[in-house]
């Protein structure tokens, strides 16, 4: 995709489930299994991404609902964030000017403006546990049958407390010394 | 729930999750099997007991108590991902004027000693397993015996609440706190607060039914925090935490009364 072309970014919007908070967007990817938390910034401008909403006109959004800088690497960093997040239909390209803004840079920029740089774009993830990863213990014989190493499930061995569910190898979990 | 040793049905109950009663329908969703081991045919040799849950198999062992104690863990669990009308967090809970202190975490993140250190600082007993969450955010009850690990590496044995002085409660409450929190030795007690977006995260992330109804559970748990305190950090000792906690949930109480 061409930066032109993302300069109208489109959330994805199918096998999501959204739980909008006061001040900030809680997003479930049904896909994946997993859960992100989209900070006041990062929602906003994911809330803006319909495929005909420029990011300079988000930019001025921004100053309008947030008021912060009317400044477009702030929404470029928030479409990477929010593409890397898989919650947009493309990820996005940054345009080279866009590219070289660091985290750093934009933190300086708005650093001018006191107490604005809680206000970053964030995107807080995390995998959505197995139900199985929620037991006190798991027992030796279904430890070998989980198949999500490398994390498998940590969890102590029913019959062996000193030995917890961990990685053997690619494909299988075994119990090893905690 | 069936078994060859007629004798073994007297041991069931206790294994049940708190709250248990009869079903009125005689649909079975989930059977269990018990089958007991001991000696063998033949001198020196010995069978195992095992357990079955429909028909696969969750558990071989020598000993019988380790089978159950499969038995007691798998079934919770079980009720955790499946019950209808609730969302089960893996996580402490204790009652304290009135209001639940959630200490949400996995295997081994040190709950249960701080759940223990609450109790005896006067918190009322609710769960060191499970917070079970009604669709209006509230707690109810899971007050299993505590499963107190004595020492490393050791099965853990079974204390009730009232061995630490404290009350069991018995109805839903409000949740007031919320505690992300991990031991660390020697560790100073200074958590910092989190957003409710990012608290309700550190909630999903020990939330047993979330893939299966991730709607819900992220409904449930944006009602339960809703302008409650989460806190996030490491801690040391188990009772200067609890003192911590207790301190802060009656400071946020009492400013929220003074805005009411």
């Amino acid at each position: 995709m061409s930066a032109t072309e993302s300069s109208f970014p489109k959330a994805r919007q199918k096998d999501l489930v959204v739980e909008e908070l006061p001040d900030e967007t809680l997003v479930y990817d049904l896909e994946r299994d997993k859960a992100h938390c989209l900070n006041p910034t990062a929602a906003m401008v994911w809330n803006r991404c319909d495929g005909q909403t420029s990011v300079a006109d988000m930019a001025a959004l921004l100053e309008q609902e947030l008021d912060l800088p009317a400044d477009e690497s702030l929404v470029w960093m928030a479409l990477d964030r929010l593409g890397k997040a898989r919650l947009l239909e493309e990820p996005v390209t940054l345009p080279g000017e866009a590219a070289r803004y660091s985290r750093r840079e934009i933190m300086r920029t708005l650093s001018r403006v006191a107490g604005l740089t809680l206000l970053l774009p964030a995107v807080s993830s995390i995998t959505a546990p197995l139900a199985a990863m929620q037991a006190s213990c798991i027992p030796r014989s279904t430890c070998k049958f989980v198949l999500v190493p490398p994390n498998c499930t940590g969890l102590p061995i029913c019959e062996q407390p000193t030995k917890c569910c961990l990685t053997k190898n690619a494909t299988q979990c075994t119990p090893k010394a905690c | 729930m069936r078994t060859d040793t007629a004798g073994l049905f007297e041991r069931i109950p206790a294994l049940l999750p708190p709250g248990s009663k009869p079903a009125a329908t005689a649909d079975v969703k989930r059977l269990y099997s018990v089958i007991e081991g001991g000696p063998g045919n033949r001198p020196g040799v010995r069978r195992y007991s095992m357990l079955y849950a429909n028909t696969v198999r969750v558990s071989r062992a020598l000993s019988l108590d380790e089978v159950l104690a499969i038995l007691e863990s798998d079934l919770a669990l079980y009720v955790a991902e499946r019950a209808p009308r609730r969302i089960f967090v893996h996580a402490g809970v204790v009652g304290w004027e009135g209001q639940a202190i959630l200490i949400p975490g996995s295997t081994l993140s040190g709950k249960t000693s701080l759940v223990s250190a609450l109790l005896r600082a006067g918190a009322t007993y609710y769960s060191d397993e499970y917070a079970v969450l009604d669709e209006r955010g509230r707690v109810h009850p899971f007050p299993r015996p505590l499963s107190i690990r004595e020492k490393e590496g050791a099965l853990s044995v079974k204390r009730a609440a009232v061995e630490f002085g404290a009350r069991t409660g018995t109805k839903p409450i409000p949740v007031g706190l919320v505690a992300v929190t991990s031991y660390k030795e020697g560790a100073r007690f200074r958590p910092r607060r989190l957003s409710e977006g990012r608290g309700i995260l550190e909630l999903l992330a020990n939330t047993v039914p979330v893939r299966r109804r991730p709607k819900t559970a992220l409904a449930t748990l944006g009602r339960a925090v809703r302008e409650v305190p989460i806190l996030k950090g490491v801690r040391g000792e188990a009772d200067d935490a609890a003192k911590a906690l207790l301190e802060r949930l009656s400071a946020h109480l009492g400013s929220a009364s003074q805005v009411e």
